[in-house]
């Protein structure tokens, strides 16, 4: 029974990991923190439900409008909601966070309504079984793809002009602009990342789950997995979505399903009181 | 993005005497008595008109009344509590907490505990839950002792789900599934039994929890939570001990929030662990954003938008209905959503343009009217 | 204003301050109609004591003031006579005007290497190796520490960074507020010695603001002093380290006074 919520944990704290990251780089770029993070994931979910089964879209053709799509609501967001609000302090700017995922769920459930729909993307779906752990293929997937984000995302970061901005950014607004970089336009591009990144795991966890507003919960759950891990590193997130991803397999495992929420949130309140800057956080860096 | 404070400005913590402004107001003093009185006559005929659903004998549509019934003003008035008392903590302390509907689950189950389970009166229970509200309270302000801005923040919302999750331990242990039913509320032989003796039950309480917050806000300890939220290093150098005066600020933020949550539950009847959810700690933080931060008036005015302006809305969408908007039908197939939307939008559009809230843009307003004035 | 004799190359100037006004928020006035012109490839010192209103000229020029909540009341700010007071910083930046910001800010988590590269950014990929190049060739001490993180740096080490990041996009003028600020005399002077070469190999102007008149007189043609938001005295740097009001003010003859009467 462990092996299998350890390795199940592991399979959905990917997807967890990667909410994450895209909360982190969001973070990162405006110290903004992103309350709506759990909706933009839900709305992958739904982007898929629109993308194959209305539209009918071939299944890669999909991936690459769900993309499209993601990339273009996290620039719209930037624009019309943080922008404005760019250099207020802590509160109004969680709080139109907030705003933003209340609106974003209202319009989800006027459009496609308050029923969950069941996703019928051509996502591997059987059960791998190694002698008595039961995998389910679309877990494995869904890890695999993670990882593989994840990957693609670091190279980004490393290897590429736009990341190497970005990192800058991320590091000091005010001597970007004396570089010449348009932040803007940086932070619209890290709204567009984590966007993308909530909805692939959207995506992934609509399948697993049914596409429905309901998953919003499962998506604010990044929110301790970054503060867990450390809410100014990269890894801290990956590592802190993958352990929510654990705790909760063996929380609900053992105890029950009702019991995740706390198992998750002591760890973070101890972690607040202990060692606020998180697992792979910066002291200094950390004091919020 | 660190800082919590408005944009309010710091006020001299240790200068008492009476400034240019206040003598004016003294000056003002006959009319503001009228303006109380008046205030004072509508907020005691007011139940009966929703009672009645007729002013002075003429009776009125359900339209002309916007819809509104007396339940519905009994649960504003007890989110009126809610939301003052978030305010005098996130407006007026600089602490931002996501854990209000955790207090209100405190009350609901101290009340559970004393009047459902010993049969204690229900007065007791109500004091019972301002206790637990109160020691819950310090219990949460704790962290604020380390850690400051998001990271207490987020440690408010971890204690929402670690009340939230005691809670449904509790009411699966104790009660049921349906959830934790209470006994009929009595105060000696009256029984509380209508909406209407709820009412003139809640509304001097609510007067006094808002009386309470603003004088609170107006004398010295007021002013020192002020000046530590405008600026802690210069609160903490000029001798003010800011982490007790922080823990009394959350104590009686929680034990008004706890007292609501005990009223609530006894006016509902039956609350299950269901109704805590963040949304409604949320909610409390939006009516505070769209009444306004930093004031009493805030407090009071974004509890009557949040839980009126449904109902009315609901009024007027019936209205057109016949006339028969694609909007109008909308509305009545995806009330609660169009709901959301309207709230989330209008949150969001205060936040850009009117960081100060309805009360706020009054005040911005009447000053352009009427400069010098203060309102 | 007392002006004395000469005036900067009489062409259109690369940079020109005209009775320029600056305050922050509603009421503090931080500039009053300054004047201030910088010729191609010149070197001109801001001087003044603090709080007179330097990195406020530097931040309007640059476009930084809104940043800060500070706003133009009145004035102009010209590069090569066209106007640039309402554009954005980093749009100024990429017209050619480097900055040296007060407090150095070099991005702490990034390498050496990679803070000049996002100073670079700006140039098409093919100039940037070579921009690097000359930098490294101006201060080898960089080189040598190419791929440590920024912020694990000296304070002097960071200030040649900031330099060299600013010169990294090639600019034509370049703004350089308070090298000298906590740093040992040592370094301040092996910094400054870089600073004339950067005109020579370059050619790029300098606007140089220092409360430590005697360095930046030692190095610039061309001074303005700045006391409470105005400009109190300008002319070739000669004439104002020769004057009696930079003597008694800043070049210590004060202090000396004061030390033979004690
Ligand atoms: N962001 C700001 N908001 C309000 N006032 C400011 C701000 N920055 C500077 N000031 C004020 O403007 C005036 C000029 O400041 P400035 O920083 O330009 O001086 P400075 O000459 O650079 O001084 P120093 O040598 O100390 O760096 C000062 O009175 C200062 O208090
Ligand atoms: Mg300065």
């Amino acid at each position: 029974m462990l092996v299998q919520f350890l390795l199940t944990g592991l399979a959905l704290g990917s997807i967890y990991g990667l909410v994450a990251l895209g909360f982190a780089v969001i973070y990162k770029a405006e110290r903004v923190f992103n309350f709506a993070q759990g909706i933009l994931m839900v709305c992958g979910a739904y982007l898929a439900y629109t993308a194959t089964t209305q539209l009918g879209l071939p299944f890669p053709v999909a991936v690459i409008v769900i993309i499209a799509a993601a990339a273009l609501l996290g620039i719209v967001i930037q624009f019309l909601f943080i922008r404005p609000l760019s250099g207020q302090p802590l509160l109004p700017v969680i709080m139109i966070t907030i705003a933003l995922s209340i609106i974003l769920k209202a319009l989800i459930e006027i459009l496609y309504g308050v029923q969950p729909k069941p996703l019928a993307t051509s996502l591997p779906t059987g059960v791998l079984i190694l002698g008595d752990v039961r995998l389910s293929q679309l877990n494995l997937t869904a890890a695999v793809v993670s990882w593989v984000c994840m990957g693609v995302f670091f190279a980004f970061f490393r290897f590429t002009k736009a990341g190497l901005l970005m990192r800058a950014t991320a590091d000091s607004h005010e001597a970007a602009i004396l570089s010449g970089v348009n932040v803007n336009r940086i932070n619209a591009g890290a709204w567009a990342i984590g966007t993308i990144l909530a909805v692939i795991g959207g995506v992934f966890l609509g399948q697993i789950q049914l596409a429905s507003t309901e998953l919003e919960h499962i998506g604010l759950l990044a929110l301790p997995a970054v503060v867990i891990g450390g809410l100014q590193s990269i890894p801290g997130a990956i590592v802190g979505g993958i352990l929510v991803g654990v705790i909760e397999q063996l929380a609900s495992g053992y105890i029950s399903p009702k019991a995740r929420d706390v198992f998750i949130y002591i760890p973070l309140l101890i972690m607040l009181l202990v060692r606020p800057w998180g697992l792979f956080g910066n002291r200094e860096l950390g004091r919020v | 993005m660190t800082s919590v404070s408005t944009s309010r400005t710091a006020m001299p913590i240790d200068e008492f005497a009476p400034s240019a402004p206040a003598r004016q107001k003294a000056a003002a003093r006959p009319l503001r008595w009228l303006w109380l009185a008046v205030a004072a006559a509508v907020l005691v005929y007011l139940p009966f008109v929703l009672h009645d659903r007729a002013i002075l004998g003429y009776r009125l549509s359900n339209i002309q009344l916007l819809n509104v019934g007396l339940a519905q003003l009994n649960l504003t008035l007890i989110a009126v509590l809610g939301a003052v008392s978030l305010n005098y903590l996130t407006g007026c302390a600089g602490l931002v907490s996501i854990g209000h509907a955790a207090f209100f689950a405190v009350g609901a189950m101290a009340a559970a505990a004393t009047g459902a389970q010993l049969g204690l009166p229900f007065l007791v229970s109500l004091v019972a839950a301002l206790i637990a509200g109160a020691a819950a309270g310090v219990l949460a302000g704790l962290p604020s002792l380390r850690v400051r801005g998001l990271y207490f923040v987020l440690s408010t919302m971890a204690l929402h789900f670690i009340v939230v999750f005691a809670f449904s331990e509790y009411q699966y242990a104790a009660f049921d599934v349906f959830g934790i039913s209470y006994p009929q509320p009595a105060i000696g032989p009256f029984a509380l039994d209508s909406a209407l003796k709820w009412y003139f039950f809640l509304l001097p309480i609510v007067v006094l929890c808002c009386l309470a917050c603003n004088y609170s806000l107006k004398h010295r300890e007021g002013r020192a939570l002020l000046a530590v939220r405008d600026n802690e290093q210069a609160a903490s150098s000029s001798g003010i001990d800011v982490r007790v005066l922080r823990l009394k600020a959350f104590a009686f933020s929680s034990a008004i929030a706890s007292l609501a949550g005990a009223l609530q539950a006894y006016y509902l009847t039956t609350v299950s662990t269901e109704l805590y959810s963040l949304n409604l700690a949320i909610s409390f933080i939006a009516m505070i954003i769209i009444g306004g931060m930093g004031s009493i008036a805030g407090g009071v005015v974004g509890a009557l938008v949040w839980l009126l302006l449904p109902s009315v809305l609901t009024g007027f969408a019936g209205e057109l209905g016949a006339a028969g908007g694609g909007l109008a039908k909308i509305f009545v197939e995806h009330r609660p959503q169009v709901v959301n939307l309207i709230f989330g939008s209008l949150v969001a559009v205060l936040l850009i343009f009117a960081p100060g809230g309805i009360v706020g843009a009054a005040r911005k307003l009447t000053k352009l009217v009427r400069p010098g004035a203060e309102a | 204003m007392m002006a004395l004799n000469g005036t900067p190359a009489a062409d259109t100037p690369l940079l020109e301050v005209r009775t320029l006004s600056v305050a922050y928020g509603r009421k503090a006035v931080a500039l009053n109609a300054v004047n201030l012109t910088v010729p191609k490839a010149g070197v001109v010192a801001l001087l003044g004591a603090n709080g007179a209103g330097k990195t406020t000229l530097i931040r309007t020029v640059s476009g930084l003031i809104r940043l800060h909540n500070g706003a133009i009341t009145g004035g102009e700010v010209l590069l090569e006579g066209k106007s640039i007071a309402g554009l954005s910083a980093d749009r100024i930046v990429r017209l050619g005007m480097g900055q040296v910001p007060e407090g150095r800010l070099v991005f702490k988590n990034l390498t050496v290497e990679e803070n000049l590269q996002v100073g670079g950014a700006i140039l098409p990929r093919a100039t940037l190796a070579e921009r690097l190049d000359a930098v490294y060739d101006l201060f080898p001490r960089l080189a040598e520490r190419k791929d440590q993180a920024a912020g694990l740096m000296s304070g002097g080490e960071q200030q040649m960074l900031a330099l060299g990041r600013a010169l990294a996009a090639s600019p034509r003028v370049l703004l350089i507020d308070e090298l000298s600020l906590g740093l040992a005399p040592l370094i301040v002077g092996a910094i400054y010695q870089q600073l004339k070469k950067i005109r020579e190999h370059f050619g790029t102007a300098l606007l140089i603001v220092e409360q430590n008149a005697r360095l930046a007189l030692g190095i610039c043609d061309y001074a303005y002093v700045l006391e409470r938001g105005e400009i109190v005295l300008a002319g070739p740097a000669e004439l104002v380290a020769a004057s009696e009001r930079m003597h008694e003010s800043y070049l210590g003859a004060r202090a000396e006074r004061q030390a033979a009467a004690g």
